[in-house]
């Protein structure tokens, strides 16, 4: 049939035949037609358009029951798929619109979301996205190589803006500025042969008439403003140039339309104004961008340096096309310089109107006024009326000897003045009294009261500074002339010349200078005090010629100042400290005199003076280390120094700032860092923690030493039962330090209940001590410990006892080596007081005697074991003695059978053993009895642990400082040898 | 208060101290005194009438420093025991006990809404103890102290330490910072200028110093009385007009305040005067009083 109807040929629609109709869309017909509607509700069904079923159509406007009345479908609401069963939980599933949306929904959506086209991404915002999320979706698909989500910031997929497409494509590459670095330096280079050139020929330019005068004149009435171009294209960066409309002309309007040969013109005018270099020099210019005249046919505007401009110019500065070919005459530079200079120059001065011409005869005239007149007789350098006075000859008999005026305040008066005017020259003197004319205190200057006192001290002063300048102004080559070196200004300042460039006489200043500077700089730095030659009284070390000469060479240092020598302090042989006190001694002695130096001028009497100094000098003859300073310097030296002020940060606590209802100055700022303990501090405070983990550690040690043997003598069956014993142990292994420290810190009590006296009981405190002592040692290190003891005012030994033992101890490891093993045992032992000797006797008894050798050499391998289990004692064990352990290690090696079960048997073993041992060491009749005590004591241990570990670090002391190192040597030997005996 | 208004003469002499007294101090209006001392007693008094009003006793030790809370309700001390006692003044009970200093508290004020206990002891630490918790540990440590801390002001938002090791320190909550003016001589009271803007610290070398608060100068110094050994307390007067100490020689000295000359002196101790203290318009010297 099908084919039959491919022969024919159709006309219009044929009618739908009843087959034909899907069932989707017959519905959809009834649905129309309105047949469902008298459907039960639950029946219904609702279908889009296209026959789907859709859901009520509340979200599309309308509203449509769904599955009775409530969602589309029978499950409705429930999550898809909701799994939950003990393995696998039901995972949270995020759920998105896209969950219920058609498909057809969905690219309606996706449509929707607004994005740059890539065609104009100028920026590759959104280039730069799209391989973002293309990154990200990649990355879930492959493994990474970095694991866990990698931070967006760090990794950005690189993009590429249109804009650089299209740099790129130009020619311009990364890193470069757009402008082509090439085409620069080609600029550069140019511009230099240009400015030769012009250099060259600038001489001849103005000699050169153009003949292309006339026709420019019409052409440069156009104001043409330089552009602005000082916008070049910086490193890198998109500069965006705006031309702003600088003619006249109306927008669009084109004056160049029927004339484009002018439009060249300008053009070549504008670049030419661009150039700042040129614009500075407009002659230049002129000569450089002007018409030429020979070849170019004159109203043809080409640049002869075109292209060179071109080069100038941002690329996307420009408006202008350059598709214009310019004629390169650069070869020809002779026709370039063919432009009436003046010309240009008047046209670019006054920016005449289009249209306008210069009047000829202008109105109005700048009023101009003439130059003041100067004087013949004036001289450009300002001259003092009074002489300068610097070379004032120190020969000159100076007035008499005047006694000060009564008056203190006069005299202070003219003592200031004196020295002012000798540091200033006369002119100060003048300028003074034509001040003061009216003031009675300043009559002195006028030959007044005090006249003549101030002449003296005029003559002093002037005496004192021509001494100072003497040398300076010996050393002037050409003082007027020459400048202020570093070596001059040290002079000014009083500094001592570097004996290096002392040889350079050259430098100085001339004097006018240095007089002024000094005034100056008097204020800022101190003067060196011209203090030539000392009299007589004051040589207070006279009986010390050494002495003295070295004091007079202080002097000298100080009153110089400047840089002082390093072999100041004279002696070498002198200690530092003699050298310091001598120095100390000199400087109270200068002291002094400047004190005695002032006296004479203003307070003391002369007498006085002379009295001063007679026991100044006495005190510093005599008594050496003696401050000759006298309580009153003290005084203003402390009234100086105190109140001091610091500040420091200081963080107040929270709740400190909330109950004095203040705001919190350090509010969500980080807590401060812990403060760092001082050594002492960690001396007194950490024993307590690490001695328990010690003492723990030497029970494991011990219980693991007859742990071996046992499991190696005994069967199997053994473990079993051991280990419903687990329980129990592990309940009195939390008890056990709480026990151990009775061994430590009972002994007083114990020698006190201990009534019975036996020979046992005499070496028992002994043992504690040591015991103690060795724990403690272990702490520390030995160096530590003996400045402890200085600090604590005890003996110490010169060698830590702990040592001793060991040495000992390494000592006998020479001839047994199990013998040396023992040793640290028992040292260990000592700890919590039970003499492993002893109970190696016991349970040599019970065992057979190669156990002894067994347990020795196994122990610590075991031990190591039972510290992987217990971290703890692993570390402290690690810490104390390394060495044995990695010895242990390596028989550990051997020795892996050994199971946690052994070392829980082991444990309790040792437990059982170890009260049996405590009984055995302190009282070998009296075991029951000590047993319960032990119990009691175990509680008054765990009240006395709660006490402040001041005490007990006192008490560490004292045990210390009761055991002397000799005892502890004689200890461990004694029980080294007694360990042998025993073991036979 | 002029110099002729100075108390030239005691009013009472409140018996009943066995031992010395160590400290004394008014209450907020003036009504009533409180001394403690080394018969480890805190005695409240009526300074006017001379009546002895209650006796509150649990100090294991010498009192050495008292404090009444503003409203009067609470008192704060501290002694020897290393104790900080909190007290309802009423029930003479005691509420609170800080314990924390390692050694003796030498002093100890409430700040201004009572809400805190700032004590300065022997261990060369203040310490601020929160009343309003139960907590009994110390709210905050200040251990920048190099010595002893004598002495302790609270203002609104300052708390200011006066130690043996010479320095005067100010610590700022507000700003967290600490101040420390350095006087170079043992500093054994300080007391606050009623203005807030001074400090007198009475330093070991017989000399009171008076300390501008903001630039830390040193405004004055008072001489002449002898304070080389002992506490002894120190205060302006309510006008700020005279400044007056107690001297080891049992004299009282009052200092004007600007030309530090001493304006008043006498005696009114046969031993140490050990605490002057001003209330609003008497003077009153807790001392030596041997019953």
């Amino acid at each position: 049939m099908d084919s039959d109807e491919e022969d024919y040929v159709f006309y219009g629609t044929p009618i739908e035949r009843e087959e034909g109709i899907t069932s989707r869309k017959k519905k959809a017909v009834a649905e129309a037609s309105g047949q469902l509607r008298t459907l039960p509700s639950w029946k219904q069904e609702v279908r889009d358009e296209e026959g789907r079923r859709r859901f009520h159509g509340a979200f599309t406007g309308g509203y449509s029951a769904g599955y009775f009345n409530s969602v589309g479908s029978k499950e409705g609401w429930t999550p898809q798929s909701f799994v939950s069963s003990r393995k696998s939980r039901a995972e949270v599933r995020q759920q998105s619109i896209f969950n219920f949306l058609d498909e057809d929904e969905k690219a309606e959506l996706d449509g929707q979301s607004l994005g740059t086209s890539s065609q104009f991404d100028t920026f590759g915002f959104t280039a730069a996205q799209l391989a973002l999320k293309q990154a990200e979706k990649e990355q879930k698909q492959r493994p990474s190589a970095i694991p866990g989500p990698i931070p967006d910031e760090i990794i950005l997929p690189a993009t590429v803006s249109i804009g650089v497409k299209l740099l790129l494509k130009m020619g311009w590459r990364r890193g470069r500025s757009i402008k082509d670095s090439h085409a620069d330096s080609l600029y550069n280079a140019r511009r230099e042969a240009r400015k030769a050139f012009l250099a060259f020929s600038s001489d001849d330019a103005s000699a050169q008439a153009a003949p292309s005068e006339s026709i420019q004149g019409d052409l440069e009435n156009y104001i043409e403003q330089p552009a602005n171009d000082d916008v070049r294209s910086s490193q890198g960066t998109h500069v965006y140039t705006l031309t702003p409309k600088q003619d006249l002309h109306g927008l669009g309007f084109d004056p160049y339309k029927n004339a484009p040969e002018f439009r060249e013109r300008k053009r070549s005018r504008i670049s030419g104004n661009r150039d700042p270099e040129y614009r500075k020099a407009p002659s230049m210019k002129n000569n450089l961008f002007g018409f030429k005249s020979g070849k170019v046919a004159p109203g043809f505007g080409i640049g002869a340096l075109e292209e060179l401009d071109a080069e100038d110019e941002d690329v996307f500065a420009s408006d202008y096309d350059f598709e214009e070919t310019y004629v390169q005459e650069i070869d020809e530079p002779s026709t370039k310089l063919t432009v009436d200079s003046k010309r240009k120059l008047i046209t670019n001065e006054q920016g005449v109107l289009p249209g306008f011409r210069i009047a000829s005869k202008a109105d109005y005239q700048p009023e101009r006024f003439d130059p003041p007149l100067v004087p013949k007789d004036f001289e450009p350098h300002h001259k003092f009326p009074g002489p300068l006075e610097t070379d004032f000859r120190v020969a000159d008999a100076g007035p008499p000897e005047v006694s000060p005026p009564v008056d203190s305040n006069l005299r202070l008066l003219i003592d200031g003045v004196a020295t002012l005017v000798a540091r200033c020259g006369k002119l100060f003197e003048d300028l003074s009294r034509e001040k003061n004319q009216s003031n009675p205190l300043f009559s002195f200057l006028r030959g007044g009261n005090g006249h003549d006192y101030y002449t003296r001290k005029l003559w002093e002063a002037r005496l004192k500074r021509a001494d100072q300048n003497k040398y300076q102004l010996d050393e002037k080559v050409s003082p007027s002339m020459q400048k202020l070196t570093a070596e001059s200004r040290g002079h000014i300042l009083g500094e001592r010349p570097l004996e290096r460039s002392f040889k350079d006489a050259s430098s100085s200043v001339a004097s006018s200078d240095s007089v002024h500077l000094q005034y100056n700089l008097s204020d800022t730095f101190t003067k060196p005090k011209s203090l030539s030659g000392l009299p007589e009284v004051e040589k207070p070390f006279n009986d010390d010629p050494a002495k003295q000469e070295r004091f007079e060479l202080f002097l000298k240092e100080k009153y110089q100042g400047g840089l002082r020598t390093t072999q100041f302090s004279g002696a070498s042989h002198m200690s530092e400290a003699a050298r310091a006190c001598e120095r100390l001694d000199f400087e109270a002695a200068a002291e002094t005199i400047e004190k005695g130096k002032e006296g004479k001028e203003s307070k003391m009497p002369a007498q006085h003076i002379t009295d001063y100094l007679a026991t100044g000098a006495m005190q510093f003859t005599s008594g050496g280390l003696q401050k000759a300073e006298d309580p009153h310097a003290e005084d203003s030296i402390t009234k100086k120094l105190y109140p001091k002020r610091e500040e420091y940060q200081w963080r107040p606590s929270p709740i400190l700032c909330k109950r004095f209802d203040l705001i919190d100055p350090y509010m969500g700022k980080p807590p401060p860092a812990p403060r760092t303990r001082s050594k002492i501090d960690t001396l007194i405070f950490t024993p307590d923690s690490i001695k328990t983990k010690n003492i723990e550690e030497t029970v494991t040690e011990n219980r693991d030493s007859f742990a071996t043997p046992q499991s190696d003598t005994q069967g199997k069956s053994k473990d079993v039962a051991d280990k419903e014993l687990e329980v129990e142990v592990e309940v009195e292994n939390v008890e056990r330090p709480v026990d151990l420290y009775k061994a430590i810190f009972s002994d007083d009590s114990d020698v006190e209940e201990d009534t019975t006296s036996n020979l046992n009981k005499a070496e028992h405190p002994e043992k504690k001590a040591e015991a103690a002592n060795t724990a403690l040692s272990r702490l520390m290190a030995g160096d530590f410990l003996e400045s402890l003891g200085k600090e604590l005012g005890l003996e110490v030994p010169p060698e830590p006892p702990y040592l001793k033992n060991k040495s000992v101890a390494s000592t006998s490891e020479k001839e047994v080596n199990e013998n040396s093993r023992y040793d640290k045992i028992q040292s260990i032992e000592d700890n919590h007081g039970i003499p492993y000797n002893q109970d190696m006797s016991q349970d040599g008894r019970h065992k057979k005697n190669e156990l002894i050798h067994g347990t020795a050499s196994k122990h610590g391998s075991i031990h190591s074991e039972i510290g992987s289990s217990e971290n703890k004692n692993d570390l402290v064990n690690l810490e104390k003695n390394p060495q044995e352990d990695r010895k242990d290690k390596m028989r550990h090696r051997r020795l892996s059978s050994s199971l946690s079960s052994e070392d829980e048997r082991s444990r309790r073993h040792s437990r059982r053993r170890r009260h049996r041992s405590s009984d055995s060491d302190s009282d070998s009749s009296s075991g029951g009895r000590h047993h319960s005590r032990s119990k009691s004591k175990r509680k008054k241990n765990s009240r006395e642990k709660s006490t402040s570990s001041g005490t007990r670090h006192s008490k560490h002391h004292d045990r210390r400082s009761r055991d002397s190192p000799s005892r502890s040597r004689h200890g461990s030997a004694k029980e080294h040898t007694k360990a042998k005996r025993e073991k036979h | 208060m002029s110099t002729t208004e100075l108390p030239r003469k005691e009013t009472n002499v409140l018996k009943g101290h066995e031992g010395a007294v160590l400290a004394a101090r008014f209450n907020g209006d003036g009504n009533y005194c409180l001394s403690c001392g080394k018969d480890r007693t805190i005695r409240l008094w009526n300074p006017h009438r001379g009546i002895h009003v209650k006796t509150y006793k649990s100090h294991g030790r010498e009192v050495r420093d008292v404090h009444v809370s503003p409203d009067n309700s609470k008192l704060i001390s501290c002694g020897g025991d290393r104790q900080i006692f909190y007290w309802d003044v009423a029930t003479g009970r005691v509420i609170r006990k800080f314990r924390g200093h390692d050694s003796e508290v030498n002093a100890v004020k409430f700040n201004e809404y009572a809400s805190v206990v700032v004590s300065a002891g022997y261990d060369q630490s203040l310490r601020a103890w929160d009343c309003r918790s139960h907590s009994t540990e110390p709210i905050q440590i200040i251990d920048s102290f190099a010595d002893s801390v004598m002495s302790v002001c609270l203002t609104k938002t300052e708390i200011i330490g006066g130690s043996v090791d010479g320095t005067v320190r100010t610590f700022d909550i507000r700003i967290g910072r600490e101040i420390s003016d350095d006087l170079g001589q043992p500093v054994n009271c300080i007391s606050m200028s009623n203005d807030g803007n001074c400090i007198l610290a009475s330093c070991l070398d017989s000399t009171l110093r008076l300390l501008d608060r903001s630039t830390g100068e040193l405004l004055q110094e008072y001489k002449g009385h002898t304070c080389k050994s002992y506490k002894l307390d120190c205060c302006l007067t309510n006008t700020d007009a005279h400044v007056a100490g107690g001297s080891e020689d049992g004299f009282i000295y009052f200092w004007d305040l600007v030309d530090a000359s001493v304006v008043s002196r006498f005696r009114a101790h046969s031993s140490v005067v050990n605490a002057v203290c001003f209330p609003l318009s008497l003077l009153f010297d807790g001392t030596q009083k041997k019953s």
